[in-house]
């Protein structure tokens, strides 16, 4: 596995895409700073960055790179190396490279514009969701053959997690207004990794009181160490789960 | 061991050296599609057989089966001794270190240098630096481009790079699906010359190609696969004497009309 992982990395380390989208973190983070007078209204506005545009390029950069090497990830199963070193290395090489672009765009100016426990969260949460979805792009690259479709999909998620959910979540709240739902929204939310991480910045950067009702169902849920240690193990199951599938697929699969 | 049948005569076939691969009932399925149907046959040690066979007659499947690429539906191969039974679970890859492989779509990981993945590759089969074969690198020109990045190569330099990967590590086994598809002339000669190299030292090579006149100076036997069945798996010698033709190139369809017109019953491995 380190020998895969090492060489993907390396190669990882000089693709264009993976730079260019380490430059891009870096304007958008740096540039709310520079423009923001406020550090706090800054980091609000790096939240729905973190929120939207990580889940995507983790997504999809996923799911690109692993059919693009797919003629030389049939290569090396012909060695003798196990498919699960195979793909144990490339994923943790594609995270590896994902976390490092977004420490290097988003973690830095963070650092040195608003340092605190608020971007230390932020900063987590945006590591969270780029090893769930590139988990989930996993899955979805190696099940699906074709790429065109792979990415549809893949796409569809995205939209799914970071648009529809919460749209049929907030349905579901306004045409169920006369009875107490909210406490059935915790368990809702926690269904999406993206409202989830939503929630944990949230709560840290102490906006739920803006969020109402709902912000203190939150609050009371999660706001606890023990509410945070089951949000942190459903955000892992997040990981782990589609990762688990990921791996059951190519051990199994005709390359 | 592979007879010829023609009406009441069977021509009783040489066997060459130590079975090295065997194939008991292959079959692959996609679906509802066969790709592959009950294929029985054998490689030796000491030989270069050529799979041939129409668009989509189970070449690929073949040889992804051997390779462990493709998971057979059902029968059972052997490779060097170990046993991969559709039915059982996979075996432990290392059976694979004595294999090489040039596949016919040559792509790496786009931003490493060439000589990066030589490394990469030699550190995956765990081979020290002098226990590699690396006079093709030169031989084919490509050690004044080792520090170029993979993504700049033009398809027929990859190629060339492929065929460099499948003979570095001195497989006893060497499996090349359309190896000079994208070489030049000189090049394509120096890697069937290589392959023809590894057969005299007792390798067993097999060759998936289109173009006949290229590899049937080099090949003993030829395999004939169509609709996913094994039609024929003969030595050239007995083709060319069946057929009175000089060249597999016209014995072959001279061969298949004769059995397509039951002039020649199905040929059994």
């Amino acid at each position: 596995m380190g020998k895969v992982y090492k060489y993907t990395l390396i190669d990882l380390a000089r693709n264009r895409f993976v730079m260019g989208y380490a430059l891009l973190l870096l304007a958008l983070s740096q540039g709310l700073f520079v423009l923001e007078d406020d550090p706090m209204k800054a980091m609000l506005s790096l939240v729905q960055v973190v929120l939207v545009l990580v889940p995507l390029i983790a997504l999809i950069f996923t799911v690109v790179y692993l059919y693009d090497i797919q003629e030389f990830t049939q290569l090396l199963a012909v060695q003798p190396i196990g498919r699960k070193a195979i793909l144990a290395g490339q994923l943790m090489a594609l995270a590896t490279a994902l976390l490092l672009a977004q420490g290097f765009g988003l973690g830095l100016p963070l650092l040195v514009n608003a340092p605190g426990p608020s971007a230390v969260v932020l900063s987590l949460a945006g590591s969270a969701l780029v090893l769930v979805f590139a988990a989930l792009g996993a899955l979805i690259a190696l099940r699906q053959r074709e790429k065109a479709r792979g990415v549809g999909l893949a796409l569809v998620l995205w939209l799914g997690f970071v648009l529809v959910y919460d749209a049929v979540l907030m349905w579901l709240m306004f045409v169920t207004s006369e009875y107490p739902i909210e406490p059935f929204v915790v368990p809702l939310a926690a269904l999406n990794p993206v409202d989830l991480a939503r929630i944990m910045v949230m709560l840290e950067i102490d906006l739920a009181a803006m969020m109402g009702y709902s912000g203190a169902v939150y609050k009371s849920f999660f706001g606890s160490a023990a509410g945070m240690a089951m949000a942190a193990a459903i955000l892992s199951l997040w990981v782990v789960l589609p990762a688990w599938g990921g791996f059951r697929v190519f051990g199994k699969k005709d390359l | 061991m592979p007879v010829l049948a023609a009406g009441p005569q069977f021509l009783s076939l040489p066997v060459m050296g130590e079975e090295r691969i065997t194939c008991s009932g292959i079959g692959k399925r996609y679906g509802r599609l066969w790709a592959l149907r009950n294929v029985d046959l054998s490689f030796q040690a000491g030989e270069v057989v050529m799979l041939i066979g129409p668009n989509a007659s189970g070449k690929t499947t073949l040889i992804k089966c051997l390779l462990g690429l493709v998971h057979p539906t059902e029968g059972r191969l052997t490779v060097e001794g170990t046993v991969i039974d559709a039915r059982g679970r996979s075996p432990h890859p290392a059976y694979r270190s004595s294999i090489g492989y040039m596949p016919q779509i040559s792509q790496f990981p786009p931003s490493l240098t060439i000589e990066q993945l030589f490394a990469m590759m030699a550190d995956v089969r765990g081979l020290a630096p002098e226990r590699l074969d690396d006079r093709l690198i030169a031989e084919l020109g490509l050690d004044a481009q080792l520090d170029k990045r993979l993504s700049a190569l033009s398809g027929g330099t990859r190629q060339k790079v492929s065929a460099v990967l499948a003979f570095r590590a001195r497989p006893s086994i060497l499996v090349m699906d359309e190896p000079t598809a994208g070489l030049d002339p000189v090049s394509a000669a120096r890697v069937l010359k290589e392959a023809g190299a590894l057969r005299d030292r007792g390798g067993t090579v097999l060759i998936t190609s289109h173009l006949m006149e290229e590899v049937e100076a080099l090949a003993d036997r030829v395999a004939y696969l169509e609709d996913g069945r094994l039609r024929f798996l003969l030595p050239v010698q007995a083709i060319l004497q069946r057929t009175g033709a000089q060249r597999l190139s016209q014995g072959l369809p001279r061969l298949l009309e004769e059995m397509n017109t039951g002039r020649l019953a199905q040929v059994n491995p």
